[in-house]
């Protein structure tokens, strides 16, 4: 019986395509503009969560500050034997650990000048984070421990430094905390940024580089924070917690004197940017939707108006209220459903068009597409309700007596 | 269900199986609002089952209000109406739905096909509301189109039919659950008179294999297929007389039966 009010329904909406069509419409721009924005949202949503990935979810940095704006004290701030040490102690949850320490400096070869941040790091480094070396070679334990001026350079800075891109064995000079120097580069490497990074980064003209971390930690070694790279799959939240505890242990402070800044919580309010952007669509979604519906029920007040004739042969030949109640709600969820399903195509069309476009891998979830056309069918029983009513209680003798 | 029916005199209850149509006094008032209309006066009537009646009458005469009575379409507004037994005032909308279904078969002088619908499906639609089955329904449906003589045209809609052929359809429809009632208001009323003889005759066909036909008609030519024929005025019942059916076939054979009598 479902099936065959189904086919009816089908018939009866194939019968009049174009007031059908333009009956869906509500229902075709609703669901298509909740959709592009929705599958918009979660495309921007997963590029940020690719950052973050990139960036290593992994990633904290933890400082000891006086919450209360009290003076700094000796004791606050770490000693290369303490980062070691505390390698030692969380050697479960570490896997990386280094200074955070970075400079900014002007690099000059010949009549060249080029901006670079330095960022002080470990030989170890890219075990956490991916250096791509096109030449030349990453920093080693020795440049570490014997804190040589060696140094790892981008390609695209190398390129405006030196003229060339594979500028391994030749020397630079710049000033790092007021020392004018002589630098070796070592190797090069070349940073691969997604879309959404290199739209960021391209009015960037500071150039980077890698440099040994205990040259910037030098000459007293009195470290303000910690950058650290948790190992994989670790309780962030957890490990957090302990960490913050026990540093605050060590260094006579208060917990919450402790700073754990980790790159989750950061993920958090992106996701609240995101999760006001979803309410939003929500709101313009509840209006179209509403819109649509009652495109519907006007629409099927008049088809139960001109086929009052029908109903009335439907009953004479035995149809109860429930049938008639039954085929007149099926018709109007069909039909909001197939305008859900055009607005799926229409929105989804033009969100894969704009990512061929700009070039971007864009995210449709299915679910979403599964809410979108159960929800416009939903719709559509709810506005056919009182068109199907009306003619379910239709009286059979009037009914067939109606021209 | 059969409340009343213990208040009534036994001479009413008894023996209705036998009658398919059993009228008590029925009354039908149309309250228009400003006035009262009269459609049927305290009218008394028993049809037995395999009975072909017409019924004829002016315009007004209150034929179609009797219809809409014995086809269940609608309820007296006093009195008692039995179809097979079952008093119908005791019934509500949906299970007169059901009665309609399995006891009659209904033809209108406008055919009323559904439209944009095949034959197929119309003949199908009774049976689909007595939930049978889709290849049950598809069979039945074929059969009753192929014994109506439209085998052949079951894939048609009913603007690619003519008159004739659209009121066969229907015929086939009125068959479809096997009811025991066939009620056919001025069924021959649009058709011109080839057509007319056509329908008529399935419905003497009908008649003769078992069914019980009520028919309303203004033609005197179209009741004489019947075996009785009931005159109705102003909403009254004002004669009842039986009627040697005038079906093409038996007027032959009553030809030959008078011209091989003696004298
Ligand atoms: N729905 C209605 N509301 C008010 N009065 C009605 C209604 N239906 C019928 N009547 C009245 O009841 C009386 C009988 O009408 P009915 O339709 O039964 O006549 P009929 O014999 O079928 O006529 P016809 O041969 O023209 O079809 C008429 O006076 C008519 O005006
Ligand atoms: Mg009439």
């Amino acid at each position: 019986m479902l099936l065959e009010n189904m086919s009816m329904a089908i018939h009866a909406i194939k019968a009049n395509k174009m007031r059908s069509f333009l009956t869906m419409l509500g229902i075709i721009i609703g669901i298509g503009s909740v959709i592009a924005i929705v599958s918009i949202g979660d495309t921007m949503r997963f590029m940020v969560s690719d950052i973050y990935k990139n960036a290593g979810v992994t990633l904290a940095y933890v400082y000891v500050w006086p919450k209360d704006g009290g003076d700094m004290r000796e004791s606050d701030y770490f000693t290369l034997d303490e980062m070691d040490r505390l390698k030692e102690v969380f050697g479960d949850e570490i896997s990386y650990i280094d200074s955070n320490a970075s400079t900014n400096a002007e690099a000059v070869f010949g009549r060249n000048k080029v901006k670079y941040q330095f960022e002080g790091i470990f030989s170890n480094y890219p075990e956490v984070q991916k250096i791509n070396i096109i030449y030349g070679r990453n920093l080693n334990e020795a440049d570490i421990k014997g804190r040589k001026n060696n140094v790892v350079l981008e390609a695209k800075g190398a390129k405006e430094l030196f003229g060339t891109e594979n500028a391994v064995g030749k020397t630079f000079r710049t000033t790092i905390y007021g020392t004018t120097d002589d630098y070796n580069v070592v190797g090069i490497y070349k940073e691969d940024l997604n879309p959404f990074e290199a739209m960021m980064a391209g009015t960037n003209a500071t150039r980077s580089g890698y440099v040994p971390d205990s040259l910037l930690t030098w000459p007293n070694d009195n470290i303000y924070g910690l950058r650290l790279y948790a190992k994989e799959g670790t309780d962030m939240n957890a490990f957090s917690d302990t960490f913050t505890s026990y540093l605050a242990k060590t260094k006579n402070r208060n917990k919450e004197d402790v700073t754990f800044y980790s790159v989750s919580s950061e993920m958090g309010s992106a996701d609240t940017i995101m999760g006001g952007l979803s309410a939003a669509v929500g709101g313009i979604a509840a209006i179209s939707l509403l819109v649509g519906g009652i495109g519907i029920m006007n629409i099927m007040l008049v088809s139960v108006t001109e086929r009052t004739r029908e109903i009335g042969i439907r009953k004479a030949l035995g149809a109860k209220t429930r049938d008639v109640l039954i085929q007149f709600l099926t018709e109007s969820a069909i039909l909001s459903a197939l305008g859900g399903i055009l607005g799926v195509a229409v929105g989804g069309g033009l969100v894969l068009l704009g990512g061929t476009l700009f070039h971007m891998k864009v995210v449709i979830k299915p679910s979403v597409i599964l809410v979108a056309v159960g929800f416009s069918a939903l719709v559509g029983l709810f506005f056919g309700i009182y068109p199907a009513s009306k003619a379910a209680k239709a009286d059979p003798i009037d009914a067939l007596r109606y021209e | 269900m059969w409340k009343k029916k213990d208040k009534l005199p036994a001479c009413v209850t008894e023996n209705v199986r036998e009658d398919l149509i059993k009228l008590v006094d029925v009354v039908k008032v149309y309250d228009t609002g400003s006035i009262k209309v009269l459609g049927l006066k305290r009218v008394n009537l028993t049809i037995k089952r395999g009975e072909f009646v017409a019924i004829m009458g002016q315009s007004g005469s209150g034929k179609s209000t009797l219809m809409n009575i014995l086809g269940c379409l609608d309820r007296p507004t006093m009195g008692h109406f039995y179809l097979d037994g079952i008093d119908t005032a005791e019934l509500s909308a949906d299970e007169l739905s059901a009665i309609r279904n399995r006891k009659i078969g209904f033809v209108f002088q406008s055919f009323n096909l559904i439209a944009r619908t095949s034959a197929l499906k119309n003949v199908e639609l009774p049976m689909t509301y007595a939930h049978i089955s889709k290849k049950t329904r598809e069979e039945r449906a074929l059969m009753l189109l192929e014994r109506v003589g439209l085998g052949k045209r079951y894939e048609h809609m009913p603007n690619e039919l003519s008159g004739g052929q659209r009121q066969r359809v229907a015929i086939a429809r009125a068959l479809a659950n096997e009811p025991p009632l066939i009620m056919a208001d001025e069924p021959t009323g649009n058709l011109d008179t080839a057509s007319s003889v056509e329908i008529m005759e399935l419905f003497s066909q009908l008649h003769r294999e078992g069914a019980t036909v009520v028919l309303v008609t203004h033609e005197e030519n179209i009741a004489a297929f019947a075996g009785r024929i009931i005159r109705f005025r102003d909403g009254q019942l004002v004669s009842d007389l039986p009627n040697v059916p005038q079906s093409q076939g038996q007027e032959e054979t009553a030809k030959t039966e008078k011209e091989g009598a003696p004298c």
